[in-house]
């Protein structure tokens, strides 16, 4: 049975789990809502006062309504309380052999390290056959790696390793998102998952991280790609809009108008440069861009998707 | 000459009368009105969050995403510091608790003027930070983020919460002297009206929480500017100490905001329904089974921040506990409804159809919260926001605005226009929860709270509007309740003094009441909500149930 409407699509079991224990307290939570409702609306609508001196009846108590009216819902909540234990477990405990990948989150990135060797940025990506186990930490503050199709999240913390587990997955693109608040691009700390096929996978872990992204088609489309991924554009807007750095939409051919006063057009080669080297020109109104882990190749690649950006 | 025996009895100036007053009744005044300026500074910045959200992209209506972060702060710290909690127990706890006892003022009436003031300086300074540079940290200012957001503003945020504080712990000490050692003969514990029951209790909670808070927020206040590293995980530290502390202080305070609510609660609808309050007892002991419990739940804030998910387990089954109070106080309201003869007054439909109807709704949220596997999926997102704004704003808010149409008469002595009254409960109603309920969809289909940005699919923005237009309504609503206290203030009918047939001894003197309130001690000799008729006075067609 599929309970995923009003949610995300569940995209194993465990996620179909979490969502059967959702609609089992959901199915008792709207009984009593309907329950209290109801007895509410008809006491007042029935006993709505007729004649202004009209008294109630002199009623203080019924011990034996009380009693009944503590033990159900304390029993109810124990039921609650019960099934929900057993899956904490469950949740908590993976299976012997599973894939292991590193998750770090950075303002406002989330880096991914493959057994392999290889790393990623906001592209993670697994095969859909496997279980996989995340050990989560921070490179920086808190923030939290939630994955909404798998119904799983838990905080990156410094200095101190988090995890969850998955079973086998369904093969689709998933947004990754942080859902603990992190400082101003808090929102746009966002990565994908990609659940692959086991020979995708396979290509992935052999070309290095580097195939099974969503290459964007266009000119610029390989830039766009690694803006996504290398974390670009948690701090710039793809418009005109000032985010943590300038925006980067219309700027190309421009001038800019530098920290230390004097002027640089804004062409192939400075883009390239600010990349590289960030601290040496900076545009007027920012601080420099912390260090990024951009070859210049794939700066180039950059700059020509941020040449199409209007 | 005939003018020499008046001037020595010429009015007091307006400073002595008012600012520097003694008086309980003036005191709990001037909280109340220095809470809803507040009120509608932090309802400001909530309008513009929810502007800003009308559309899923970069921000548009702020001029950039610090500043965003800056006002979701200030809305959350200004409605739990400078709002709700010094409303429900400095202005309703200030004006209420002497009178319902008997008294003739607070056990200490200097330290009740200190602690108004204390509240003042505090909301001054977090205010002056509009001018210092806005904190961006979220009222819950979690390390290590709060520790390195620039500015003054987080300095400026801890002083302000140190002062209210401070304001907080002895406004508590008051009223728990207060009740101990201040009721009239005869008043004895058994005959406390429930709203004295809960203010007791919260008091004690203010008592016991607030010190952790203080603790939490000074140590990170030491790590800024001390060099000290409680909270710096490369030099040994741990920033989930913090979330410890904080919210061993900050689940408690959601009680301090809820539990005079319910007094409120308890008040009204007996007055309104003429029937002996249903469950005496079983009210007022659950009010002390929450303000004991309250301290064992903390950690449910904290099943994903990194503590094994087996360790939440114990607090799942606090947190279940302690929903049975709650949904006794529920079932002994509706019991006392039964049977009544229930007047529509405007606090009744706050207290009946707003407070139990929407309470109802965010306790059970809390269920699904508490739940540690469901929890994990919907911890830090939309769901929990629309959670605790049920709570908050469908329980507390209404049991607010119930209280304050109730006692206007007896502070003011001017009646208010039921007509404009229920036109706002209508108005706060209606737009409570088409803000509210879309967005328990919101943060299942995975929006995280705190953000700007959303994804547009699925439905979320048109969700999200129909929480903005909600919020624009209840914007309304509150402008709506000014003026209607102000046309009471100006044109009203002049107040008798019981209005509404109470029995609590607030109404047994003029309104407003005199100083010191009690011209002669008053001799309590039953219980506060005598009604009804016995059964075989009491005419139903038929009877209803067992
Ligand atoms: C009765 C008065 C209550 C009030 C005033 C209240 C208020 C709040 C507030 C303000 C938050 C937000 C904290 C944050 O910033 O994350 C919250 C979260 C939460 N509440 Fe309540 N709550 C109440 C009752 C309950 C009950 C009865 C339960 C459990 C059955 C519950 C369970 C939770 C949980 C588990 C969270 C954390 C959710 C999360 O962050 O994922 N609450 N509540
Ligand atoms: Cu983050």
């Amino acid at each position: 049975m599929d309970f995923s409407w009003l949610f995300p699509p569940a995209i194993n079991d465990m996620a179909k789990q979490v969502d059967s224990l959702f609609w089992f307290i959901a199915s008792i939570a709207v009984f009593i809502f309907v329950l209290v409702e109801m007895l509410l609306f008809i006491f007042l609508v029935r006993y709505r006062r007729k004649r202004p001196d009209k008294q109630g009846i002199a009623l203080h108590g019924n011990t034996k309504m009380e009693i009944i009216w503590t033990l159900i819902p304390a029993l109810i909540l124990v039921a609650i309380g019960v099934f929900g234990s057993q899956m904490t477990y469950a949740i908590q405990t993976p299976p012997k052999d599973v894939y292991t990948i590193n998750v770090t989150g950075y303002k406002w990135r989330w880096d991914f390290d493959y057994p392999e060797g290889f790393k990623t940025t906001n592209k993670l990506v697994i095969p859909e056959d496997k279980s996989v186990l995340f050990k989560i930490t921070s490179g920086d503050i808190v923030h939290s790696f939630w994955i909404p199709s798998m119904r799983l999240k838990q905080d990156a913390v410094p200095g101190r390793q988090t995890q969850f587990w998955t079973g086998p997955s369904e093969k689709g693109e998933y947004p990754i998102v942080c859902a603990e608040y992190c400082g101003t691009m808090h929102s746009m700390m966002l990565a994908k998952l990609n659940v692959v096929s086991t020979e995708e996978f396979d290509k992935f872990v052999q070309s290095g991280g580097k195939a099974g992204g969503s290459a964007a088609d266009g000119a610029g489309g390989e830039g766009q790609t690694l803006a996504e991924q290398k974390g670009c554009l948690s701090c710039h807007a793809t418009d005109q809009n000032k985010l943590v750095g300038p925006g980067w939409g219309g700027m190309f051919g421009k001038d800019v108008k530098l920290s230390d006063g004097s002027t640089v057009k804004y062409d192939e080669k400075y883009i390239i440069e600010s990349i590289i080297d960030p601290a040496a020109k900076t545009p007027e109104g920012y601080s420099p861009m912390p260090p990024q882990q951009v070859t210049e190749e794939e700066a180039k690649a950059i700059a020509e998707y941020i040449k199409t950006l209007k | 000459m005939g003018t020499v025996a008046t001037a020595d009895v010429k009015k007091p100036s307006f400073v002595r009368d008012w600012l520097l007053t003694v008086d309980h009744k003036k005191i709990g005044i001037m909280y109340g009105v220095v809470c809803l300026l507040f009120f509608f500074l932090g309802g400001a910045a909530a309008l513009v969050i929810r502007t800003e959200l009308l559309t899923p992209g970069m921000p548009d209506v702020v001029p950039q995403a610090d500043m965003f972060n800056q006002m979701f702060t200030m809305h959350g710290s200004i409605m739990i510091f400078l709002f709700m909690i010094p409303m429900l127990t400095a202005a309703f706890g200030n004006y209420l608790v002497p009178i319902m006892i008997g008294a003739h003022d607070m056990a200490f009436p200097r330290m009740n003027n200190l602690a108004f003031w204390l509240f003042v300086l505090g909301g001054f300074v977090f205010l002056s930070s509009l001018y210092f540079g806005m904190p961006d940290i979220g009222w819950t200012a979690y390390p290590p983020y709060s520790i390195e957001s620039a500015g003054l503003g987080l300095d400026i945020w801890v002083l302000g919460v140190h002062i209210l504080g401070l304001s907080s712990i002895l406004g508590a000490i008051n009223i728990i002297v207060t009740v101990f050692n201040l009721r009239a003969p005869g008043m004895t514990f058994n005959r406390l009206p429930l709203y004295v029951w809960s203010s007791l209790i919260t008091a004690f909670i203010q008592l016991f929480g607030t010190p952790a808070l203080a603790g939490a927020i000074t140590t990170l206040l030491f790590d800024r500017h001390f060099g000290t590293h409680f909270y710096d995980a490369s030099a040994g530290g741990d920033p989930m100490l913090y979330q410890h502390l904080f919210w061993f202080y900050s689940h408690p305070a959601v009680y301090i905001m809820v539990l005079p609510a319910m007094g409120i609660v308890s008040e009204i609808i007996p007055v309104f329904a003429r029937k002996p309050i249903f469950g005496y007892h079983a009210i007022a002991y659950s009010s002390i089974a929450i303000g004991f419990l309250g301290f064992l739940v903390w950690a449910h804030h904290m099943f994903v921040a990194g503590m094994p998910l087996a360790t939440g387990i114990p607090f799942m089954v606090t947190s279940m506990i302690i929903a049975v109070p709650s949904a006794i106080k529920i079932f002994n309201w509706l019991a006392t409804l039964w049977r009544g003869s229930n007047w529509f007054t405007t606090p009744m439909l706050f207290v009946t159809v707003g407070f139990i109807g929407m309470f109802t709704i965010g306790g059970l949220g809390g269920i699904f919260l508490g739940t540690v596997p469901v929890d994990i999926h919907m911890h830090d997102t939309y769901f929990v926001v629309a959670h605790f704004h049920y709570v908050l704003f469908g329980g507390s808010m209404m049991a607010v605005l119930g209280g304050l149409f109730y006692w206007l008469p007896k502070m003011t002595g001017r009646m208010y226009s039921e007509k404009l009254g229920k036109t706002v409960f209508w108005m706060y109603f209606v737009g409570t929860n088409l803000t509210f309920f879309p967005m328990h969809y919101i943060g299942m289909m995975g929006m995280p709270r705190r953000v700007f940005q959303y994804d547009p699919a699925n439905g979320m923005q048109i969700a999200n509007q129909i929480a903005s237009f909600g919020s624009y309504l209840v914007g309304a609503a509150a402008i709506m309740m000014v003026v209607t206290i102000i046309v009471s203030l100006r044109s009203g009918a002049k107040a008798p003094a019981n209005p509404w047939g109470a029995q609590t001894l607030e109404w047994t003197v003029s309104s407003p009441p005199p100083e010191h309130n009690f011209i002669e001690m008053p001799y309590v000799t039953a219980p506060p909500y005598e009604f009804g008729e016995a059964e075989e006075q009491y005419t139903p067609k038929k009877s209803f149930g067992a």
